[in-house]
């Protein structure tokens, strides 16, 4: 566990009862939690237990058929990818959802949109606020660059990146946006040890240095024993366990449900 | 003056984000403009004035703005022909109906008719995508089309849809000669060739492209799909549509409906292929090939004709032509699907290290 | 309400001769994800070919097999030195080559046969049959009601071939998931040889009777365009919705230009099958018969 004093909030995200299907097929049935402000909440579960689904109904991909979803005091149906944005949740994706036919700089530029104004007539004239927009948010651009390490690959188009390094642009995408919350989907999947360490060690500077709220979906159990404050367990798109990562560990169907069980 | 960056230092973000940030290549570009504005104009002669260069301009401009679209925002559009056909048509009943229309304003208002046209069959792609869309815009080119034919007041009433353009005349110069018109398409496309390449860089390009490249994760950023899409189909459409008015004005002189079908349409789609998707560059490029191909492949034939008695008929250039476009076309989608415009830079970054192999 | 019923019954006779058309399109969809613009330009050459070999004073009955063959060697060049090369490439860029690959084979057809509109005898007169006319005073061509029995023998014997042969079911594995089909070992080039050859010949079916009917001349390629709407309403990969698509769209643009035409100053057959397409994708995207698709992040 680790003991880095942090003022962990009430709960600024609260979803309940929500229930998803795809025609037939239940994602997600009458689940229920809350993500407190500047912690760092974990969403495990086997494969298929619908963790991915959950991101998506939070920030509004996918829009469930029943539930509510309370944000910042707001009580909603369900969320709108740009709605979402502007109240300030970025993320990230289980496979890496990097504009492929652009730069890394770019990339992580795009992050930038909702902070600039200028109207393509600006734009394409390039004067005033078009030039000014550009630059200043080139610096924050710069400022996320240099805390993730990426700066040697800036101009690199992202396609050409190894896989460790395109999970990181899309990180540094995500923070671009200054996020208050930020959902990670299997950050650390596919990485090696190194790697994982890096990356460990970006999401808790993220958390500490900024206050982001991190909601977070890993495989690997020692990341997420080790990092999070909390931890809510699915399976089958059924909700079987919440409490912090000690709690967790210990509950019986947490077990069956990674272990197996005899019927 | 070798080609080397070494020592350029840059110094402000402003620096780094010039759109020749390499100080040779400013240069370059420079002398090129300078070249075609005060070189040209003394040195070429009627033909090429008026056969190839402003024809060459002009679907420089349509092959930008389908670019605009296609390249940047990546929906796939055979529409081109008659989002051109409106600006044409619109820019005519501007002149006609509008006493004391000035003429640049004219080209303006049916570039903005033709953008709304545009925003008008862009909203399927709100709704579906991909070669979906093909249809929404292949709709656009036959509808448009029909409708430019049959309703006669668009025509002024005149027998087979054919009008004739109303000289051009701006401050009480009068256009006429082709180095005359020649030089005001190169102000036009120069303009606005230089607004797309900073579109292309700043935010507005960058949206457009991370719609086309993945569109749910564009959304999750806060980018709004349906404003960056239907700003892609306007900014196009309004391209293709000076570049219609132009294609009328300082081109053809008197056209009509059918000059702007589905046979034009691909000709620019090959354009894009050709010079680069998604790429100002490539647009030029691509227009350049396309428009000098045909020249360059008739006097060939002619002259292994003359020379070798081979009576070779006039179709079989054109369906010589017809089978070398398609063949180049299939030949870059697979060998270089960014068109002569990515080989354009392999050979700078080449260049740049010469002579060292790496 | 008779000349209603001869208008409508004549829009679904013109209907199935898009649908044989359509009928390409989609196997080739099916098989390889491939949208294949160049189907009109294959009917073209089809019919070009057929009659340029009756002209070289070929006998019916050996200019027939002799187009097929043509037809086949066409299809595996095309899979060899076009599709091949582009495997794994986005669904635009596959489109756009089979644009290119219209341009070839338009150019190559009219190089080689000339471009002179030519006739086409099948032996089968585009005249009302009688006993009907008599019967209920409608006018139905002997030609299309024989267009349709081929179109039906060519469905059914396709839905035979994908249901019923070790092809078929390898096809249908194919046009599920191309990398599963791989790895269970289905030989992929082999199948999209086969499905492009299959498509040849369906365009050689499909281009005798176009050619018959309208002649044998360079519009036959802007078949193509009015297969696109009717794919679009039957969905892409479905062949009974080629059929259907094909039956609405040809009566309904019959319909159109006979009681809306006049309002509008005619003509309105160009483009009312795309907008009636662009209308039914608002609603359903996916087509009558496709299936929908999740979007999966």
């Amino acid at each position: 566990m680790r003991t880095v004093e942090r003022k962990i909030g009430a709960a600024i995200l609260e979803l309940e009862h929500i229930s998803l299907a795809f025609g037939g097929v239940k994602a997600l049935t009458d689940i229920s939690f809350d993500v407190r402000e500047h912690e760092i909440r974990a969403i495990i579960g086997p494969n298929g237990a619908g963790k991915s689904s959950m991101l998506n109904v939070i920030n509004g991909v996918y829009h469930p058929q029943q539930g509510t979803i309370t944000y910042r005091g707001t009580e909603r149906r369900d969320m709108d990818p740009h709605r979402t944005a502007a109240q300030g949740i970025a993320r990230t994706f289980q496979n890496i959802a990097l504009f492929k036919g652009m730069s890394v700089l770019d990339n992580i530029m795009t992050g930038r949109n909702l902070k600039m104004h200028a109207t393509f007539i600006e734009q394409a004239i390039w004067i005033g606020r078009a030039r000014r927009e550009e630059i200043e948010n080139r610096r924050k651009v710069e400022e996320v660059i240099d805390f993730l390490e990426i700066q040697h690959i800036r101009k690199t188009p992202v396609g050409r990146l190894p896989y460790g390094l395109q999970k990181r642009v899309e990180l540094a995408r995500a923070l671009a946006a200054e996020p208050s919350m930020l959902l990670l989907d299997e950050p650390m999947a596919g990485m090696n040890v190194e790697e994982k360490q890096d990356m460990c060690r970006f999401v808790l500077d993220v958390n500490e240095q900024y206050g982001t709220t991190i909601v977070l979906i890993e495989h690997d159990m020692g990341v997420v024993m080790d990092i999070s404050d909390r931890v809510v367990v699915l399976d089958y798109g059924r909700k079987i366990g919440d409490g912090n990562p000690d709690e967790v560990r210990n509950n019986q169907a947490v077990i069956d449900a990674y272990l197996g069980v005899a019927h | 003056m070798l080609y080397r960056e070494a020592g350029q230092f840059k110094v402000s973000y402003a620096a780094d984000q010039q759109i020749f940030s390499i100080r040779q290549d400013r240069f370059a570009v420079l002398a090129l403009v300078a070249i075609a504005f005060l070189v040209v104009p003394v040195v070429g002669n009627q033909y090429w004035l008026s056969a190839i260069l402003i024809p060459f301009l002009i679907f420089s401009l349509a092959a930008l703005g389908l670019n605009i679209l296609t390249g940047y925002a990546g929906q796939l559009s055979l529409g081109t022909a008659a989002f051109m056909a409106v600006g044409a048509f619109a820019s005519y009943n501007f002149m006609l109906r509008i006493p004391g229309m000035p003429v640049l304003l004219a080209f303006i208002g049916g570039g903005t008719v033709a953008a709304l046209v545009g925003i008008l069959f862009g909203l399927p792609s709100l709704r579906i995508r991909g070669f979906y869309l093909v249809v929404a815009t292949l709709a656009a080119q036959f509808f448009i089309l029909w409708f430019l034919t049959k309703v006669g007041w668009i025509t002024n009433y005149s027998s087979s849809g054919v009008i004739t353009a109303q000289q051009i005349v701006i401050l009480g110069y009068a256009f006429t000669t082709p180095t005359a018109k020649y030089l005001l398409v190169l102000s036009i496309v120069t303009v606005m060739a230089l607004a797309a390449k900073n579109m292309a860089r700043g935010n507005v390009g960058r949206s457009w492209m991370a719609v086309r490249d993945m569109d749910v994760a564009a959304e999750v950023i806060g980018i709004r799909l349906m404003r960056a899409k239907l700003l892609a189909f306007a900014v196009s459409s309004f391209y293709c549509g000076v570049a219609g008015a132009l294609f009328a004005y300082a081109y053809l002189g008197t056209v009509e409906p059918e000059a702007f079908n589905l046979d034009l349409s691909f000709r620019i789609l090959f354009m894009v292929i050709i010079g680069g998707v998604g790429t100002v560059l490539g647009s030029f490029l691509g227009a350049a090939f396309v428009t000098l191909l045909p020249v360059l492949l008739s006097v060939t034939v002619r002259y292994l004709d003359s020379n070798l008695d081979l009576h070779i008929a006039e179709s079989t250039i054109s369906n010589l032509e017809l089978m070398v476009f398609g063949g180049l076309i299939i030949f870059f989608l697979i060998v270089e699907p960014h068109g002569l415009a990515r080989l354009w830079q392999i050979a700078k970054e080449k260049l740049r290290l010469w002579p060292f192999p790496h | 309400m008779s000349f209603f019923f001869e208008v409508l019954i004549g829009g679904l006779l013109s209907g199935v001769m898009y649908s044989l058309v359509a009928l390409g399109f989609v196997l080739i969809y099916k098989a390889s994800g491939v949208f294949n613009f160049a189907q009109g330009a294959m009917v073209f050459f089809a019919a070009l070919t057929y009659v340029g070999l009756l002209e070289k004073g070929l006998p019916a009955l050996l200019a027939l097999p002799a187009t097929l063959a043509v037809m086949v060697a066409l299809a595996l060049i095309i899979e060899r030195i076009v599709l091949r090369p582009l495997v794994n490439q986005p669904q635009i860029t596959l489109f756009m080559a089979t644009i290119g690959l219209t341009f070839f084979i338009e150019g190559l057809a009219q190089m080689v046969w000339g471009a002179n509109v030519r006739g086409l005898e099948l032996g089968l007169q585009d005249e009302p049959i009688q006993w009907v006319t008599e019967t209920s005073g409608m006018n139905v061509s002997k030609f299309d009601l024989v267009a349709a029995g081929v179109a039906a023998i060519l469905v059914t014997l396709l839905a035979l071939f994908f249901s019923r042969t070790r092809i078929g079911r390898a096809l249908r594995a194919v046009a599920d998931d191309h990398q599963a089909a791989l790895a269970v070992g289905i030989p992929l080039q082999q199948i999209w040889a086969i499905v492009w050859g299959v498509a040849g010949a369906v365009a050689l079916v499909a281009g005798l009777l176009w050619g018959a009917r309208n002649g044998v001349q360079y519009a036959l390629t802007f078949v193509a365009l009015k297969a696109l709407p009717v794919l679009i309403l039957g969905g892409f990969d479905s062949i009974p919705g080629a059929i259907v698509g094909g039956l609405i769209v040809g009566a309904s643009e019959k319909l159109a230009e006979v009681y809306l035409g006049p309002f509008v100053g005619g003509g309105i057959e160009g483009w009312f099958s795309y907008v009636l397409a662009l209308l039914f994708l608002l609603v359903r995207p996916e087509g009558l018969f496709g299936e929908k698709r999740i979007d999966r992040v």
